[in-house]
């Protein structure tokens, strides 16, 4: 059983409206599981035998299948439900947030000076945001992460959290913080030696993959930037109701005002994919400004396309054309290895991980994982299906 | 902006995608899903109702809102929700499963 947001910015749902996030729940399951395994059916035994009969080959990428599978009537319901299971999803949680603005203000401000932790939020009211979030709903979320409402407003941070607790179908865990768990974990084991003292994660959102390497490097001081300050703000309040010092800026990733050299590990996950490829090497070499010498980036993220079989990106890429997610197919299509010597990192110093879910999994498998990394994905990596995996890839300094 | 103005925006801004040629479709597919999630909204409701009355023998309106299935009720009830989500898909998994009996099936007679 998937339990909804459960910190201390909980909003109460009506019975009705439970049942309508129960509901969006299950349909997602029902078309990410069991229609996405029908219109793989499909494809094996109708388009791709078709396909093969024209062209005399198999298809050669995702962008061929695409162009084929899209006169596909399954298909066309498959796009269909799955772009309004996600509008759905958001709508689901919309009205207990509407109710709840005010109050969750009032929790945010309680919370900003608890004694559970010392946590901080520094909003900058003159940054401007980036073209990539200001215009467009990003993945079908209404008003994306920096819309206002009124002062001080956290909403849109309430959306994203409670939308996503019901659109992940338990995937990312109860805390949503899967992803972070999961790698902050492996990299303990995997690098026994490195105690990184700062951390910043790029693009944190509320935090949720931000606040477990905490629990991994409990001495380290922890940052996080996002350009939406009711995210920055709601990610505060709920870091702070955990009882996890974070500290929050409202900054651009491309540029932050911190020091050279003044991290041992900058962090981001399901970020870059968000960004147009010029923002996202200026991300990269802005880490590497950041890194101190011997300091690690990495950055969870969907597996490349050049790493998946010709169905499996056209499959992932279905964010980039129906999801509001325009920068996402650019993303996969780039090479990692690339991107990051081009930015200045050593390619001997590049690193690439697939890390089982601890959720799924648990801690043994992520442990065992350490020492059997084969460089191989598969339909289960970066999909929400039974036995996930998190792609990750990123370089030391 | 004022606390009264706290309103969100349901609807996604700029371009929606559209997948069928007919007119309407797109259009009716969204409307089946507000069906069928509005109908599931009645069904689960009454689940709540139903236990609720088997388990205390009478109904306050604080009772009501307060009731929260047990961690097994709850699993049983989304297992019928993905039997209820089967059922109204349900021409969606034939078109799967025809995929397997095409091929021996006799053709019908040419129209005239």
């Amino acid at each position: 059983m998937t339990r909804y947001v459960q910190h201390g910015l909980k909003v109460k749902s009506k019975p009705d409206e439970i049942a309508r996030q129960n509901f969006m729940l299950n349909m997602r399951s029902y078309v990410m599981l069991d229609m996405a395994m029908g219109m793989k059916k499909i494809y094996d035994n109708n388009i791709e035998p078709n396909f093969k009969k024209l062209n005399k080959r198999k298809p050669k990428n995702g962008d061929e299948i695409h162009k084929t599978i899209k006169k596909d009537t399954y298909f066309k319901f498959y796009s269909s439900i799955r772009c309004n299971a996600q509008e759905m999803v958001f709508r689901s949680v919309i009205p207990p947030i509407e109710r709840s603005m005010i109050d969750l203000k009032k929790k945010a401000k309680k919370l900003s000076t608890s004694k559970k932790a010392n946590g901080s939020l520094k909003i900058d009211k003159k940054l401007t945001i980036p073209k990539s979030v200001s215009a467009l709903d990003v993945h079908l979320m209404p008003g994306c992460y920096h819309s206002e409402h009124s002062e001080n407003d956290l909403t849109q941070g309430a959306l994203y959290d409670n939308g996503v607790s019901v659109f992940s179908m338990g995937f990312f865990g109860e805390k949503l913080d899967d992803i972070g768990s999961s790698i902050s974990l492996f990299i303990k084991k995997k690098y026994p030696k490195f105690k990184p003292v700062r951390i910043l994660d790029l693009g944190c959102t509320v935090g949720h993959n931000t606040l477990p390497w905490n629990k991994v490097y409990p001495k380290a001081e922890i940052h996080a930037v996002d350009v939406g300050a009711p995210v920055l703000r709601y990610g505060h309040a709920r870091a702070q109701s955990e009882g996890i010092s974070v500290h929050f800026h409202q900054q651009n990733a491309e540029k932050t005002n911190f020091e050279n050299n003044s991290f041992d590990l900058v962090f981001s996950s399901m970020f870059l994919h968000e960004v147009p490829k010029k923002g996202i090497k200026q991300i990269i070499r802005e880490a590497k400004r950041l890194l101190k010498p011997g300091g690690l980036m990495l950055h969870m993220e969907l597996p490349p396309n050049k790493m998946l079989d010709a169905y499996n990106s056209f499959y992932l890429d279905w964010d980039s054309y129906y999801n509001k997610e325009p920068y996402y197919k650019t993303f996969r299509d780039m090479i990692p290895e690339k991107v990051c010597s081009e930015a200045g990192f050593s390619k001997n110093k590049f690193v690439q991980f697939i890390i089982p879910s601890i959720g799924q999994f648990g801690e043994e498998e992520i442990i065992k994982s350490v020492n059997s990394q084969n460089g191989n994905v598969d339909d289960r990596t970066g999909r929400f299906t039974k036995g996930i995996h998190w792609y990750c890839f990123g370089s030391w300094k | 902006m004022s606390e009264n103005d706290n309103k969100l925006r349901y609807s996604v801004r700029g371009k929606k995608s559209r997948f069928f040629e007919s007119d309407g479709v797109d259009e009716l597919v969204s409307i089946c899903m507000s069906i069928a999630q509005e109908l599931w909204v009645v069904k689960e409701e009454l689940a709540l109702l139903k236990n609720l009355t088997l388990e205390k023998g009478l109904l306050t309106k604080k009772e009501l809102e307060n009731f929260k299935f047990t961690v097994k009720q709850k699993t049983e009830l989304d297992n019928e929700n993905k039997d209820f989500i089967d059922r109204v898909f349900f021409t969606l998994r034939e078109s799967v499963e025809s995929v397997d009996s095409n091929h021996d099936e006799p053709n019908p007679p040419p129209i005239p």
